[in-house]
């Protein structure tokens, strides 16, 4: 009967290969093209310590992410939920085994790696919900028993996240699940009750804040408070927003960010950078570019027949959107300073890795984007 | 396979809500582009208000550290005033032709240059690098006059630090240095060019105080690095100052006498405030040679140097406290009832336990003996039978009580814990069991047991007083409270037992610290000697015929006067080979110092002095404590007791 459709069979490599999305993985080599030159920046023009790194992460990603693509989407549903596990479980270890840095638990030593769990539950946290809606007859989305499962899945990382503490990953966390529940379909209803609910719950969670969470909320607020303490990197970040002007200062340029004043100018503070030697005509170009991506994702997502690749594909963008927009926010001083880096631009091993990998899911699913996957399959467990 | 309703339904409703996030995603970008707009093009011109060579900028005003001083006001540790000549990169000037330029005026040769070239380079445009730092007035003068062809050479008033003490206060100030990567914290102050964190010692423990707190000043540049307009300034807030409880003076006389040997240590200590009065460490360095830079080569020698000039032997040198430790274990063995003042044991110069010998010093053994006589005598046999009846556990929770296996919050952080051993301790370090020589052999503070000396003045302390005596470096701030030290948990009749028993090793005929007795009519002094060994050998060497680095620590710790204890002093001489020999007189004498430095007992030791010129030439022949004999260790595989 499925011939008599012309359901495609399976596919072989060179189909595989054919199908990946060549124009989404030359704008992802133009991100990360801009974060090898930033880094070549500043460095004062020099490869080392960044820019050449950057660049070899890049490449053995992309590698990692060709890979993933020729996975088919039922393997990746079949590892989706002892994946979850496992990373939660990793991630429960941390208080236990990790390593304190700058006042936060968030790594755990494997052999010569420190690994941040909380980056392999975005990833987890994506193929377990996409899995869970692929399965979920359409008619039980919204039945508040269905509705609490997947919540649940989602407020045990954001809750041992916060607890680390790792506000900017806890937020991305509840923000990445929640968007894929609406994505799956679930009732506005809930998604308008939980947006009251959060606002009434505004001052109880002001007191559960850490100190140092809550200085810089208030001095966000109100930056001259502490124009020493943690309002100085925003003023900072800020002035050298304005000196590169329309036009920017040009390539290896900046002052004001060159500064040893402006921390983290490698990773989360980078966007700063190229604001000052781009100016406005450059960020512009790469939200432009950051923008293709997002819109290539969204198509992406649309045109694939099952809900599991869906949402893979949906996971990915939500993911580079959130953290692009929290960061730019974040530098410009629009939101608290949070530490989220500017993906595939920022320097940094394991963020380069998480967004590369959910772009590699994604890929996966475009690939396979005819291939058949009924609902039932796995519906032996949910 | 027909697409049912069930598989359709969910596609049309995710593409709904996928465009809908696309929507909302280019929404959440034009805000952002939004709000650069504004940012960089609106706003922008303000920031960059006549032409792009003009910038503004922050700079971050570097405080005043603070000054160090003694008890009495003696300046420790200050700052010299001095000039320096920096380069700010990043005005589009040729940094090579401007050091050529400034090496007409200063001394820059040219290997020097092609660094300081480099160093601009990758600072960083608004950064400055230093060029030169202690220029005379003359130099500073005629740069001043060239700062038309210098683009962005700036010359200004810089703080050099000065130790005037040198070695005397050297392991106690500290030294600063510069601001490692890993000491880059939240202060931005630490990031200014030049700026130094405290790396030993007072200057470390106190950084933060002395450091100080940054000012802040918003200004706007021309193209020549000339300042147009101050926008905002706020100064910074000089360092606090720091007033030690060290006397100079007194440290100056004590370091000349430690200086005698070749590597010892000297603790003193208020017994009353737990102020430190004198720490000496030899041997040592002077904090000046190393903040006026020195080169890496001469560093490096003194870091890695055998007699270690740069470790702090009184707080972080860690010894076995040999017999000094027995009034740990007598309190213990009296507050557990297995002894008591009355309670003699018979020592026949040998303790046997299971088929392994522990010999006494002496090896012709003491005879019956009680407490007060066996600490005098310093038998071994008495404290190995009073261990053996306490075990580790209730041995460990005494030195504990004493002051030992801790570190204190008094000033210096380069403090070394010690050790004092249990069972789970073993157990946790080494993997295996407790042995019951193990705890003889801790009994007489041999074995596992390590202390340092400042530790070993503190049990000093607490024994002569019975309080948690606790000591610090740092003078109390007027206004502050005198400490009160709470009273030990034992016994007070125990302590004056063990009390009269360090009495009687120096004061009574026969006692093992006779040498610590000052002269008649100064006062009277109690103590304890120890002798503790540092490798193991066979019983028939003679201490002489050994390497120097192979022979015996000597160690004295005391307290005066004996009967309304004021100071307890606590001494290690490394290699000094026996305690009431080499330890014991060092002690004396250091006591003495600190007498005569105190109003108090002043007059007492002039007159005593006067008296002493006869007697001193009367050299007594000394009843001299020999360290342990014992043919190696217990055998590990055998659990004794």
């Amino acid at each position: 009967m499925s011939n008599l459709l012309g359901a495609p069979a399976a596919l072989n490599f060179t189909q595989k290969i054919l199908r990946v999305h060549w124009p989404l993985l030359i704008v992802v080599t133009a991100l990360s093209a801009i974060g090898v030159m930033t880094l070549y920046s500043v460095a004062g023009g020099s490869f080392e310590p960044w820019a050449e790194r950057h660049a070899l992460r890049f490449l053995v990603a992309v590698g990692v992410l060709l890979a993933m693509a020729l996975v088919t989407p039922r393997s990746w549903m079949a590892v989706a939920y002892p994946a979850y596990v496992l990373s939660v479980a990793a991630l429960c270890l941390v208080p236990v085994l990790g390593a304190e840095a700058l006042g936060a638990k968030r790594w755990i030593q494997v052999g010569g790696f420190s690994v941040q769990p909380s980056e392999f539950i975005k990833v987890s946290l994506v193929l377990a919900l996409a899995r869970y809606y692929q399965v979920l007859p359409t008619a039980k989305i919204s039945k508040p028993f269905y509705v609490a499962l997947p919540l649940v899945a989602i407020a045990v990382p954001v809750i041992l996240t916060l607890r680390q503490p790792d506000l900017g990953t806890a937020a991305l966390f509840a923000i990445l699940g929640l968007t894929m529940m609406f994505l799956a379909g679930v009732s506005w209803i809930y998604f308008l009750g939980g947006a009251g609910a959060l606002v009434a719950a505004i001052p109880l969670i002001w007191t559960n804040l850490h100190d140092y969470q809550r200085r810089r909320i208030e001095v966000f607020l109100d930056p001259e408070k502490d124009p020493l303490g943690a309002g100085y990197h925003i003023a900072q970040s800020k002035i050298a927003f304005g000196a590169g002007g329309v036009s920017g200062r040009g390539f290896m340029q900046g002052t004001q960010s060159q500064l040893d004043f402006l921390p983290e100018k490698h990773t989360d503070f980078i966007f700063t950078m190229i604001g000052e030697e781009w100016g406005f005509v450059g960020v512009v170009v790469l939200l432009v570019i950051f923008a293709c991506l997002l819109m290539m994702l969204i198509s992406m997502s649309i045109s694939v027949q099952h809900q599991f690749g869906r949402l893979l594909v949906s996971g990915a963008g939500v993911t580079v959107f959130v953290y692009l927009l929290i960061n730019v926010a974040m530098v410009t001083g629009l939101v608290p300073v949070v530490g989220v880096p500017l993906p595939l631009v920022s320097y940094g091993g394991t963020s380069m890795f998480t967004v590369m990998t959910l772009i590699g899911l994604a890929m996966s699913a475009h690939v396979h984007a005819r291939q058949p996957m009924r609902r039932d399959e796995f519906s032996t467990m949910l | 396979m027909a697409l049912n309703n069930d598989d359709l339904e969910p596609k049309r409703l995710f593409k709904r809500r996928a465009l809908l996030l696309g929507a909302a995603q280019l929404a959440g970008l034009g805000v952002l582009a939004n709000h650069l707009h504004r940012l960089q093009v609106v706003d922008g011109r303000r920031f960059a208000p006549i032409a792009d060579t003009n910038r503004f900028s922050m700079q971050v005003l570097a405080p005043v550290r603070g000054q160090i001083f003694d008890r009495f006001g003696r300046v420790l540790a200050k700052n010299v005033e001095g000039f320096r000549v920096t380069l700010t990169p990043g005005f589009g000037q040729d940094v090579n032709k401007s050091l050529a330029l400034l090496s007409r005026i200063i001394v820059l040769p040219k290997d020097k240059r092609a660094k300081l070239a480099l160093r601009a380079r990758r600072s960083g445009p608004d950064s400055p690098i230093i060029i030169a730092d202690g220029l005379t007035f003359e130099e500073v003068a005629e740069i001043n006059l060239l700062t038309p062809q210098l683009p962005g050479i700036q010359t200004e008033l810089s703080y050099g630090r000065t130790y005037p003490q040198g070695n005397v206060m050297g392991h106690i100030v500290g030294y600063i240095g510069q601001v490692s990567e890993r000491a880059l914290g939240d202060d931005p102050v630490l990031r200014l060019p030049g700026m130094r964190i405290g790396k030993t010692g007072i200057e470390r423990s106190q950084d933060t105080r002395l450091r100080g707190s940054g000012g802040l000043r918003k200004f706007e540049v021309d193209a020549r690095g000339r300042i147009l307009r101050n926008l905002e300034e706020r100064p910074a807030n000089t360092g606090a100052d720091v007033v030690l409880t060290i006397d100079a003076d007194l440290q100056r006389r004590v370091l000349q006498r430690v200086s005698n040997e070749r590597r010892a240590s000297v603790v003193a200590l208020d017994v009353r405030t737990g102020e430190v009065v004198a720490l000496a460490s030899v041997p040592n360095y002077n904090p000046d040679d190393i903040v006026s830079g020195i080169t890496e080569q001469t560093w490096k020698r003194m870091a890695s140097a055998a007699q270690k000039p740069m470790l702090n032997r009184a707080v972080a040198g860690i010894y076995p406290p040999g017999s000094t430790f027995k009034m740990v274990t007598a309190m213990a063995g009296l507050e557990a009832g297995v002894i008591s003042a009355r309670k003699r044991i018979r020592c026949s110069g040998q303790f046997k336990l299971a088929k392994q010998k522990f010999r006494c010093w002496k090896r012709s053994g003491h005879g019956s003996l009680n407490l007060q006589e066996a600490l005098k005598r310093s038998c071994d046999v008495f404290f190995y039978e009073t261990a053996h009846q306490l075990g580790i556990d209730k041995l460990a929770a005494m030195a504990k009580i004493m002051g030992l296996g801790q570190v204190y919050d008094c000033g210096i952080e380069e403090q070394n814990s010690g050790v004092v051993p249990t069972e789970t301790w073993k157990i946790g370090r080494f993997n295996r069991g407790w042995l019951g020589g193990e705890t003889l052999l801790a009994g007489i503070g041999q074995g596992y047991v390590l202390t340092t000396p400042l530790q070993l003045a503190v049990m000093t302390a607490r024994i002569a007083t019975g309080r948690t005596v606790v000591p610090t470096l740092l003078r109390r701030e007027s206004g502050e409270d005198k400490p009160v030290f709470a009273d030990l948990d034992v016994r007070e009749d125990f302590l004056r037992q063990i009390r009269k028993g360090l009495d009687a090793v120096v004061n009574a005929p026969g006692g093992t610290g006779k040498n610590a007795r000052m002269a008649a009519g100064a006062p009277r002094v109690a103590g304890k000697t120890g002798t503790s060994q540092v490798t193991r050998r066979s019983s028939q060497q003679s201490q002489s015929s050994l390497e120097w680095k192979e022979r015996d620590h000597a160690l004295f710790v005391a307290y005066a006067p004996a009967d309304n204890p004021r100071y307890a002093v606590a001494a290690v001489v490394e290699h000094g080979e026996v305690g009431g020999r080499i330890a014991a007189p060092l002690v004396r004498d250091c006591l003495g110092y600190i007498l005569e430095a105190d109003a108090e007992f002043a007059g007492q030791m002039l007159a005593a002095k006067d008296q002493k010129i006869n007697s001193e030439n009367i050299e007594e022949t000394v009843a001299v404590e020999k360290p342990v004999r014992r043919r190696g260790r217990p055998r590990k595989k055998r659990r004794l007791q």
